[in-house]
């Protein structure tokens, strides 16, 4: 299994927004740490920051504070380098695009547009044969999703940045996609980052899970998740696996009980 | 790791942001205005000094003054005589909108003659109409009445149609009929829609009553017009096109702060930018669309000649204008003669309508890409969007001069901004999901325009072209009839002064039947589309 694209070294990082008069800090002191082809999950409570950090590290908006590293490139450069592949919990596909032409899209943007092979192998690798010349409208949800991570994935990126990607579906097709996704990790072995607010999720697909605090957001908590791959659904069933949701149950349930302390805190 | 890890470095969203971003939007238009008048004052004082075709703005103020009881006299006629076509068309409308709300099978028949009427070339219609209400202030309130029509009832039908399906059935559930749900729910949830529609008819109606004053009335701007085009009286022909403007954008912000103040809660509508209506499938429903608006309109028509007892001389029927077009002795000069002055209207209009089209798209794709200068001048191009052109043509018609390209150059006019407005709207409108990944990709502004805002802005374009048809016909029809000594235009004011009422009849019938072909193609055009691009998939 080659392991391949870029370590990602979080440090310090903080982001606080101007809204309205006011202002909102969704970022503080976020430190987090993702080896090369490592896959690491994001969690925390809604509104915590997940997001805004995921943009960070695409290049898509600056830190106020502290820095993030790609193996000796800020996101920016990663961004301006092409390096790196996303997709939204809304799959953000053009409308009036096929299934083949919207995966094509990010092969046009970075200058390989006749990549052909590309886009056929990676309509077989999240399984939308046949439905090349179909439009998003006249897809399932999931099957829209698995057109947003195709074409995250069509420019083999080093760099994989996936924001709820499956929380607008129902348990049994996102199960699907989670096994999906750990098949295309492991054949191609992208540095990913993960947010989900499923704690299950979480576990099943990622290397190390990290819990964030409730707003402004950084990590509390670090869970190392070493079952074999590939890892199939039986896993689900097991004590070990179960025991695993536990644990970042509760240190997300730790997190949040931190801020009703901080809140009420008067200084 | 390096130093070159300073992700501090400004991100591609943030970047870019000039100093003139940080300036007051109100400062910017403002400094676009004086910047506009200055160029204005310095044009007409240089190169166009001592010519008719463009007066200072300072000697524009000092004939106002001067003539000050000569202009407020027929502005206060013109504003009057609009306000009463403003209350009755849109009574009218709303009441016809009521009536095909209630009972739907008259829906498709209501909104056939609704759309009639507004491809009606006003200018043409108004001799005519004249025949009935006497040569007194009737057509200029009936033509105002009748500019306001098709869009009020669009307006309040889309209104009546937005009511909540679940209050409804709470209505139905305790055993009441359509006519209570109507007056519950439907009348109350149309406010927003309404109110709408009611703003752009204030400019609308103004435009009426101004083009029923164009061929002849005792006072009221129009006639005062045209009085000053023959005289070249330039000073006069600004001063009027502004005081036009001032009262009809008046109208256009008050009603838009009154739904405002009445309604906080309701979005912004926009009228011109409503889609097409769906159409059922089948052939037998395809047939019975066709031909039950087709019948209606003819028994309208029929029924207008008879209600009103007009003199064979001047009245034609359906019959009439086929025998003169067809089976009359000079059927084949009439048609060469008429035909071949559309053919010079169309053509002219479409070079016009295209021309405005591309100057939009371009200017909106500008915006779009360079904030501080939509910011800047945005709001000037909203407010002139409520402007009707039409009012100000003989501005053009001096500036321009007399020839084809006057007719050219005001559809260009009027449909540059109400297009720009609208797809502007919508580019602004594109998924931020869309234009995330297509930074994620450093895309560059090229594709930025070819993947998102260009294809997000089509269904707009198109909406707003299907309403130009009509709109740009009458914009051309009244310059020609006024200026240019072309196209359809010219055939009918010839016809009207040589009393020809078969060749007006004709002309009229022809060129409204092209307009209401024109808009059911770009209708065609825009579900076809919508089809294909699925409203609502990308959310
Ligand atoms: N562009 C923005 N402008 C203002 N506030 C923002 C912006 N983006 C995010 N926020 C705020 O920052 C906080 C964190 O948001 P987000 O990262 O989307 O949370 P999460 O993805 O964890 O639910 C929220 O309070 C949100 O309202
Ligand atoms: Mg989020």
């Amino acid at each position: 299994m080659a392991r391949r694209g870029a370590p990602v070294d979080v440090v310090g990082v903080g982001r606080t927004f101007a809204l309205g008069g006011g202002e909102v800090e969704a970022l503080r002191g976020l430190d987090m740490h993702v080896p090369a082809g490592g896959f690491t999950a994001l969690i925390g409570p809604s509104g915590c920051g997940k997001s805004t950090a995921l943009r960070l590290v695409a290049g898509l908006d600056a830190p106020d504070e502290g820095t993030i590293d790609m193996d000796g490139a800020s996101p920016d450069q990663m961004r301006r380098g092409q390096r790196i592949g996303v997709a939204f919990q809304d799959p953000s596909l053009l409308p009036w695009r096929t299934v083949s032409t919207n995966i094509r899209l990010a092969l046009e943007l970075v200058g390989r547009r006749h990549d052909t092979k590309a886009v056929s192998d990676l309509i077989e690798l999240v399984g939308l044969q046949g439905f090349e010349k179909a439009r998003p409208a006249q897809l399932s949800g999931g099957m829209r999703q698995r057109v947003a991570i195709a074409r995250s994935l069509v420019t083999e990126p080093d760099l994989l940045l996936l924001d709820e990607p499956f929380g607008a579906l129902d348990a049994l097709t996102r199960q699907q996609l989670n096994d999906e996704l750990q098949r295309i990790w492991t054949a191609r072995g992208t540095t990913t980052i993960l947010v989900t607010h499923s704690i299950p999720e979480a576990v099943y697909v990622a290397d190390e899970v990290l819990v964030m605090s409730p707003r402004p957001g950084r990590v509390v908590a670090h869970h190392g998740i070493d079952f074999e791959r590939p890892r199939t659904r039986e896993l689900l069933l097991t004590d070990r696996f179960h025991a695993e949701v536990e644990a970042v149950s509760a240190s997300l349930h730790r997190s949040e009980g931190q801020v009703v302390q901080l809140d009420t805190d008067p200084s | 790791m390096s130093d070159t890890a300073q992700a501090t470095a400004k991100a591609p969203v943030r970047s870019g942001a000039s100093g003139l971003d940080r300036v007051p939007p109100r400062v910017l238009s403002a400094a676009v205005g004086i910047a506009v008048l200055a160029l204005w004052e310095l044009l007409a004082r240089t190169v166009y000094a001592g010519s008719y075709r463009l007066s200072p703005p300072t000697l524009v103020v000092v004939d106002f003054f001067e003539y000050r009881d000569l202009y407020l006299r027929n502005l206060w006629h013109s504003t009057k005589t609009a306000a009463w076509g403003f209350l009755w068309g849109n009574l009218a409308a709303i009441a016809l909108a009521g009536v095909a709300s209630i009972i739907p099978v008259l829906r498709r028949s209501i909104g056939a003659v609704a759309l009639t009427i507004f491809c009606l070339p006003f200018i043409a219609v108004a001799p005519i109409l004249r025949l009935i209400t006497g040569p007194g202030n009737g057509t200029p309130i009936t033509l105002s009445a009748l500019a306001v029509f098709f869009t009020t009832y669009v307006a309040a039908l889309l209104g009546f149609d937005t009511a909540p399906g679940s209050a409804l059935d709470v209505v139905r559930s305790f055993g009441r009929g359509r006519l209570a749900a109507f007056r519950r729910v439907r009348l109350r949830a149309s406010v927003p829609a309404m109110i709408a529609g009611l703003q752009i008819a204030a400019p609308a109606a103004f435009l009426g009553a101004v083009v029923g004053e164009f061929t002849g009335a005792r006072s009221g701007l129009g006639i005062l017009t045209v009085r000053a085009l023959g005289a070249l009286h330039t000073e006069r022909i600004w001063v009027i096109a502004l005081m036009s403007t001032i009262v009809a954008t008046g109208g256009y912000m008050v009603i838009g702060a009154l739904g405002r103040w009445l309604c906080p809660w309701a979005p912004a509508l926009d009228v011109g930018a409503v889609p097409a209506a769906r159409q059922e499938p089948g052939l037998l429903n395809r047939l019975a669309a066709l031909l039950a608006p087709i019948i209606v309109v003819f028994v309208f028509w029929y029924a207008f000649l008879w209600v009103f007892q007009i003199k064979p001389f001047f009245a034609k029927t359906p019959l009439d204008v086929w025998a003169e077009l067809f089976t009359n002795a000079d059927a084949a000069e009439t048609r060469s003669s008429v035909f071949g002055a559309l053919g010079t209207t169309m053509w002219t209009t479409s070079l016009g309508y295209v021309a405005g089209l591309i100057g939009a798209v371009v200017t909106a794709v500008v915006f779009v890409l360079i904030p501080w200068l939509e910011r800047a001048l945005m709001p000037i191009a909203v407010a002139l969007r409520s402007i009707p052109i039409i009012v100000t043509t003989p501005v053009i018609i001096l500036f321009v001069g007399r020839g084809l390209l006057t007719t050219t150059a005001i559809v260009a006019v009027m449909s540059f901004f109400p297009t720009l407005v609208n797809c502007y709207a919508a580019m602004n409108r594109t998924p931020e999901g869309i234009l995330d990944v297509l930074r994620s990709y450093d895309a560059g502004s090229a594709a930025h325009v070819r993947n998102a805002y260009l294809p997000t802005a089509v269904p707009a374009l198109l909406a707003s072209a299907r309403i130009a048809v009509p709109t740009s016909l009458l914009g051309a029809t009244v310059a020609e009839w006024l200026a240019t000594g072309d196209g359809i235009g010219a055939v009918m004011v010839i016809a009207f002064t040589r009393n020809d009422y078969n060749v007006l009849w004709v002309s009229v019938a022809v060129l409204t039947l092209v307009a209401v072909i024109g808009y059911w193609l770009v209708a065609a055009l825009e579900l076809r589309t919508l089809e294909r691009m699925a409203p609502g998939t990308s959310r």
